[in-house]
């Protein structure tokens, strides 16, 4: 829903500045964020992101949910990555309570997570192009996507949201033979990437619409509070995973793909090879899954209470760190669990990535930086 | 899983009554028409937009059942796919949305947040239901519904589309009812404010 | 880049060229049915007999969308002194407009009344119509495909482990004297 509005004043060569509204219904918003440019011909004088269209007040609803129930709702803030999400709350669940989880479940996880990391980046991978006109790579990125999404399916009973994380596990063994085919997933996966990758990352058209394009120092990015894939392509090496581990994070050798250059296209190859990395990962904890035997979940009372007292979980979700600061008062719901979502934190950098840049490049930059707007809105 | 063609189930109640300058032959063709070429402009909204690019991309493939992805914007649309929550933020926009889609327009409900708030339904600022500010011609249910499911509605879209008395300069909704008509009826301005205010010069 | 002009053109269609060669991976699904694996979560079916109407469902369900109506009914129990409280399902339904398919209520049932079934061929023109009542969710059982074994490496099923319990040879009765 754009609406333009000029406003012609005095004579001669004197302009005014144009307001114009990117959003809230634009394909390039990815839903629902709405930008209001103030527009000086075709160049951004300044640019506020208006956000609140897909606000759905998640975090009330926790108040007046047990905690099995919260990770049906925390898995829908961040659409692409729902285990990853899921995985935050029990893992925050878990610390309070002092919980130790099976070994075979967290190793199960820590596939599971990185599963879901590729899926999220596979989405963007097929999008940013088509944003920048390049359609073609959305469908091999969603071919890749529709293959790893039936073997979560399979796990999980859900294409999309997972809802398989228990606090103390996981909700179920997974299937007999569900190892062998996840592990033929990511083969094929990784088998047909460069078909992707060829398309579309030495591109010349890809390459001039993102080269030095929206370029986020390293100051800034930390200033913003970036994570993720944005803030590493501006050569910020942070990376949960590897610098505070949780999960099994810590036993394997997790490389952290960065950039320095800071422009779009370095956020973009980032993305595409921490794909690669993610698949290495989620294979080699596929190989440690079936060497473990054992349970996959605490056998807990039927009603789970968290002690009352207070903690901070953080993840590196695949769109940046998500924080989980969970209050309990030892009630079976928490008292308030506050998320850090790491897109709200990556689109604030719009506000100086935006300003002195031209409209046609403005989308290679809001689409550069991958949020997703539930994320932002919760 | 029984799949019925869509020519077979037509909804013969409607047809009834029919304008004497359409025949029946003229009726059929023009639902004909309309249900295979349903230029769709999705409202991509939340986790349900995903699974309906999916349904759209090549594994799917709506495009097969005569859905057209590429409306440029609702002034081109025949067919409104509300995938995702609505908030009480974002419904004035559907609903200008909606109103700037020449007749005949058809909506699908896509999940459960579009049919009815699905987990939002206790939340403050989500809308419970589309359909309280559109009017929906066909439910799909699921948090998010798989593709097929949405392939499954526009079967059932196009089923209903036969059905329709096809009149010059639209169609009549004998099926919806009164509450239905009467809230299709309401503008944008008694939603809210408009959402653009020209600067104070 | 790298200098050559069209070079990004010409592995663009490189790819599209292998691809073309390929099948196309549609699935033509109104024609053939969707391969779709037991845990699928579609839409839940009810095995009335199993229902002791204890309304944990009803209660763990994180949007409460599942409505249950029953009352008492006094049974005689034939060699009891007392007739028996049973309680009988007047009502159960689950409105799947509202269901976020979580999956909360199968778990939390103790009895085994409700199961996942992969269908997904329910969307109505009528939002009331999905309502479905016990009638229609018990339709839905035959649908229920058969749980798939567990990893070998993890724990059994909780119904494997039970129904080997029964199988195994009951423990041989004290020697009578």
């Amino acid at each position: 829903m754009t609406r333009e509005l000029t406003i012609g004043t005095g004579a001669g060569l004197e302009t005014s500045d144009m307001v114009l509204n990117i959003g809230p219904q634009h394909p390039s918003t990815h839903g629902v964020l709405r930008l209001k440019l103030v527009l000086d011909g075709e160049r951004v004088v300044s640019c506020e992101p208006i956000v609140g269209y897909m606000h759905r007040g998640a975090e009330k609803l926790f108040e007046a949910r047990d905690y099995r129930q919260i990770i049906v709702l925390a898995n829908r803030h961040d659409w692409l990555s729902a285990f990853n999400n899921e995985l935050g709350v029990v893992l925050a669940v878990e610390r309070l309570m002092g919980l130790e989880v099976p070994e075979r479940a967290v190793w199960l996880r820590t596939a599971l997570a990185e599963l879901n990391r590729v899926l999220n980046h596979l989405m963007f991978l097929g999008s940013y192009p088509l944003e920048i006109g390049a359609i073609t790579p959305m469908f091999y990125a969603f071919r890749e996507r529709e293959t790893l999404q039936a073997v979560m399916e399979e796990a999980s009973g859900g294409r999309m949201h997972y809802m398989f994380n228990r606090v103390g596990g996981l909700k179920e063994e997974v299937p007999a033979g569900w190892t062998k085919r996840a592990r033929l997933a990511i083969d094929e996966v990784r088998r047909r990437m460069p078909d992707l990758d060829n398309i579309i990352r030495r591109n010349e058209i890809f390459m001039a619409r993102t080269r030095g394009v929206g370029v986020l120092t390293p100051a800034e990015a930390a200033a913003f509070g970036a994570s993720g894939p944005v803030a590493r392509a501006s050569g910020l090496d942070f990376d949960l995973r590897r610098d505070e581990p949780y999960l099994a994070y810590g036993e394997l050798d997790v490389p952290v793909v960065t950039r320095t250059t800071g422009d779009c296209h370095a956020r973009f190859e980032c993305m595409l090879d921490q794909v690669y990395v993610s698949l290495d990962l989620a294979q080699a904890c596929l190989d440690r899954v079936d060497q473990i035997s054992g349970p996959v979940n605490v056998r807990l009372p039927k009603v789970v209470k968290a002690p009352e007292g207070h903690t901070y979980a953080w993840t590196e979700n695949p769109l940046g760190i998500n924080g989980y600061y969970l209050v309990s008062r030892g009630d079976r719901t928490p008292w308030r669990m506050k998320l850090r979502t790491a897109s709200y934190a990556n689109v604030q950098a719009l506000t100086t990535l935006l300003p002195g840049t031209l409209v046609p490049d403005l989308i290679a930059i809001l689409g550069s930086m991958f949020f997703v707007v539930g994320d932002i809105d919760k | 899983m029984t799949f019925r063609p869509a020519s077979v189930v037509v909804n013969l109640g409607i047809v009834t009554a029919l304008p004497g300058v359409l025949g029946e032959p003229i009726r059929f063709v023009l639902n004909w028409g309309r249900k295979y070429s349903l230029w769709v402009f999705n409202f991509g909204l939340a986790c349900c937009a995903i699974e309906f690019i999916a349904t759209s991309m090549a594994r799917h493939d709506f495009m097969r059942l005569g859905v057209i992805p590429f409306a440029h914007g609702p002034r081109q649309a025949d067919l409104m796919v509300v995938s995702g929550t609505v908030t009480d933020k974002m419904a004035p926009a559907i609903k200008r949305l909606y109103d700037q889609m020449p007749e005949p327009k058809y909506v699908i409900s896509f999940g459960a947040c579009s049919n009815c708030g699905g987990p939002y339904w206790d939340s403050y600022s989500v809308t419970k239901g589309v359909d309280q500010i559109v009017p929906v011609d066909v439910y799909v249910p699921g948090c998010p519904p798989r593709p097929e499911a949405l392939l499954h509605g526009i079967l059932r879209l196009q089923e209903k589309i036969a059905g329709e008395q096809a009149g010059i300069g639209g169609v009549s909704r004998p099926d919806l009812g009164a509450e239905a008509e009467r809230r299709a009826r309401r503008d944008v301005a008694a939603l809210s404010a408009p959402p653009v205010r020209p600067p104070q010069e | 880049m790298n200098g050559v002009p069209g070079g990004g053109l010409a592995k663009g269609l490189a790819v599209t060229l292998k691809t073309m060669t390929k099948r196309a991976h549609t699935h033509q699904y109104p024609d053939v049915e969707p391969d779709l694996p037991p845990r699928s979560r579609g839409v839940i079916a009810l095995l009335e007999e199993n229902c002791t109407v204890c309304m944990l469902c009803a209660r763990e369900c994180p949007d409460w969308c599942i409505y249950i109506d029953s009352h008492k009914e006094e049974v005689v129990v034939p060699g009891a002194a007392r007739p028996r409280q049973r309680n009988m399902l007047d009502r159960f339904a689950i409105d799947f407009s509202l269901c976020m398919y979580c999956g909360i209520c199968i778990e939390a049932c103790p009895f085994d009344a409700l199961y996942w079934s992969p269908e997904f061929e329910y969307s109505e023109y009528d939002i009331r119509d999905l309502l479905h009542e016990k009638e229609r969710l018990g339709e839905w059982m035959p649908t229920v495909p058969a749980p798939p074994a567990h990893d070998p490496n993890g724990e059994p099923a909780k119904e494997e482990t039970s129904a080997a319990k029964k199988a195994a040879p009951p423990t041989p009765p004290a020697p009578s004297i």
